[in-house]
């Protein structure tokens, strides 16, 4: 998977050469794509470094609730292809901090603001992942989710950016193949392998809604984000287009949207049926308002799972310090391919 | 007789799982470091073996389903504790030290190549023809460990490398132990090849980046884990590869 970043950056382009800035706008607006060598506004630099570091983030952080999986695989197919997953997420965050280097920004760096906290990764990776079938549900909706924003995003502009967003939709393709399959599996399966996909999807399907950010603030199409096509489209556009490709897709498969309560663990404790989930004459799916507080609780470090995820980040930090330091030290500083 | 009984009877069937359960045991205790290596490329690097090995293990099992009429996942996963042949290497915890874990895996890739090689002049040519396209991919990893075993030899990895190595060395030699129902000179001399070429090969590296390890064939009494006898850390191990297909036994996942 991968997360959806939503850059929110302190800009100001009239600090800029008026000429150059025109210049650049115009490039965008043609279509030419944006390469690290060229003159770039300040706050173009930033933004499009910290949307790509977040996204870097987002991918070695999403790794972790499913790489725990991967010892309690019921197949040897499906621990194939979950370590398999797995890597391309960590190949994911690895090409995404190259991409970020160039903007200006160590690796070190990088990783160390990331288990300090002073950076952040996606937010859906805060929730728990307690059964087999969450790890179903993490590949076809948050997958399914990341697909359909990087998508977009391979539209942007920054050359760097937009090329690995091409070469990490095709593997996100397979992720999202295998999530639908593990989850078609499960739901053709036994009674209680259909409950337990069905309290899967219950924990799953709020966390994908806020997937794509908070609802637009008026005007966001003319602001630099989306003037400087750092973002596409709107994270609302976004939402409904999931809501209408994946509610009537769980209900073909007999999985019923639900609004639900949860307690501080991140598990359900009421739920009732989401009586909006259905479509209008447009066919636009409806869906029950997510409750935003929660998503601004989990963001500020306060949901279920965030001390756990930042912990493990940071003892693999820590752990993997000395075999960085061997390798500086020696002839060079990169590890020998595989 | 039933066909896992067949199979577990079968000097070649219990060469085949000595070296299909190491691979397993180690693909899956490995699972344990895929995202969060030491450094990125490490980690991926890592992922990729441990893919290499996991569906190494998959084709000598569906070999050996195929041949005793068995499902590879069941032969991977529902033999009983004591009716696996892995060793007591593959298994022991590493308690995140990467060093341990590094080491573990090169011991191992340097006892599955030859030891892939000697399976692969069995009577069968299918399962020659198996062993003979793992081995070559046994052998990428090879290359890739000894290298990182030079690069760790100077400087600070050096100590932490050769507290591994040290505490390993022991286990490491169970890799020759002689599985049950092998008991026979042809099989103890075949063994006692392997392990000259292991122990050249090992110590040719070892002696490059300036470690220095001891070792040994294991006495016939130590009996360890290739005739069944188990550390309790496999036996939870066993049990946590186990854990989703025990909620639901038959269901198919
Ligand atoms: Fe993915
Ligand atoms: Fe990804």
């Amino acid at each position: 998977m991968s997360g959806a970043a939503n850059p929110v950056m302190p800009i100001d382009p009239c600090q800029e050469d008026p000429e150059k800035l025109a210049e650049f706008e115009a490039n965008i607006a043609n279509g030419v794509l944006i390469e690290p060598g060229d003159w770039m506004p300040e706050a173009y630099r930033v933004g499009m470094l910290r949307m790509s570091e977040h996204h870097a983030n987002s991918e070695i952080v999403g790794a972790l609730p499913e790489g725990e999986w991967i010892t309690r695989a019921p197949s040897l197919r499906r621990k194939l292809a979950l370590t398999a997953k797995v890597q391309d997420e960590v190949g994911h965050g690895q090409m995404l901090y190259r991409v970020s280097q160039d903007l200006g920004k160590s690796r070190e760096d990088m990783l160390r603001d990331l288990c300090t906290g002073k950076t952040k990764y996606h937010n859906c990776f805060n929730y728990p992942a307690p059964t087999w079938a969450d790890i179903a549900m993490i590949q076809w909706l948050i997958d399914g989710a990341a697909i359909m924003n990087q998508k977009t995003l391979a539209d942007g502009a920054y050359g760097p950016y937009v090329r690995t967003m091409h070469r990490i939709n095709m593997e996100e393709a397979f992720h999202f193949k295998s999530g639908e399959d593990m989850v078609l599996t499960l739901m053709s399966g036994t009674k209680k392998q259909k409950q337990m996909t069905q309290e899967a999807f219950d924990r799953w399907w709020g966390p994908s809604i806020m997937f794509f950010g908070p609802p637009d603030k008026p005007g966001c199409e003319d602001m630099p984000p989306m003037r400087w096509r750092m973002k596409i489209e709107t994270n609302d556009s976004l939402r409904q287009r999931f809501v209408n490709r994946f509610a009537p897709a769980a209900r073909d498969l007999g999985l019923v949207v639900h609004v639900c309560e949860k307690n501080e663990e991140g598990f359900v404790t009421q739920k009732q049926v989401d009586e909006l989930c259905t479509p209008d004459e447009d066919g636009n799916w409806g869906f029950t308002t997510p409750n935003w507080d929660e998503f601004f609780k989990v963001i500020r470090g306060n949901g279920p799972c965030n001390a756990h995820r930042l912990a493990l980040r940071r003892f693999s930090y820590e752990q993997g310090a000395w075999v960085r330091r061997a390798i500086a030290s020696g002839d060079t500083t990169l590890p020998p391919a595989a | 007789m039933t066909a896992m009984q067949d199979m577990l009877n079968d000097p070649v069937a219990n060469f085949a799982l000595s070296i299909a359960d190491d691979l397993l045991m180690l693909g899956h205790v490995q699972g344990d470091w895929t995202g969060i290596g030491p450094i990125l490329e490490e980690d991926i690097a890592s992922s990729s073996m441990s893919q290499d090995d996991l569906s190494h293990a998959l084709m000598l099992f569906e070999h050996l389903g195929n041949r005793f009429g068995l499902d590879a996942d069941v032969i991977a996963y529902e033999r009983s504790p004591e009716d696996y042949r892995c060793c007591d290497l593959v298994t022991v915890p590493d308690e995140f030290d990467w060093a341990v874990a590094l080491t573990r895996r090169w011991f191992v890739a340097h006892w599955a190549a030859p030891a892939l090689e000697r399976l692969g002049t069995s009577d069968d040519d299918e399962l020659n023809e198996r062993c003979r396209r793992l081995r070559s991919e046994q052998g990428l990893h090879l290359s890739y460990l000894d290298d990182w075993m030079r690069r760790l030899g100077a400087g600070e990895g050096h100590d932490r490398m050769q507290a591994a190595m040290t505490s390993l060395a022991p286990q490491a030699c169970m890799l020759f132990e002689l599985p049950t129902g092998l008991d026979d000179e042809d099989h103890r001399s075949r063994r006692d090849e392997i392990f000259e070429a292991w122990s050249r090969a090992t110590t040719a590296v070892l002696t490059d980046a300036g470690f220095s390890v001891d070792l040994t064939m294991p006495s016939e009494e130590h009996i360890g884990g290739r005739r069944g006898a188990h550390a309790k850390h496999f036996v939870e191990q066993h049990t946590e590869m186990n854990e989703v297909r025990c909620e639901d036994p038959g269901a198919s996942w």
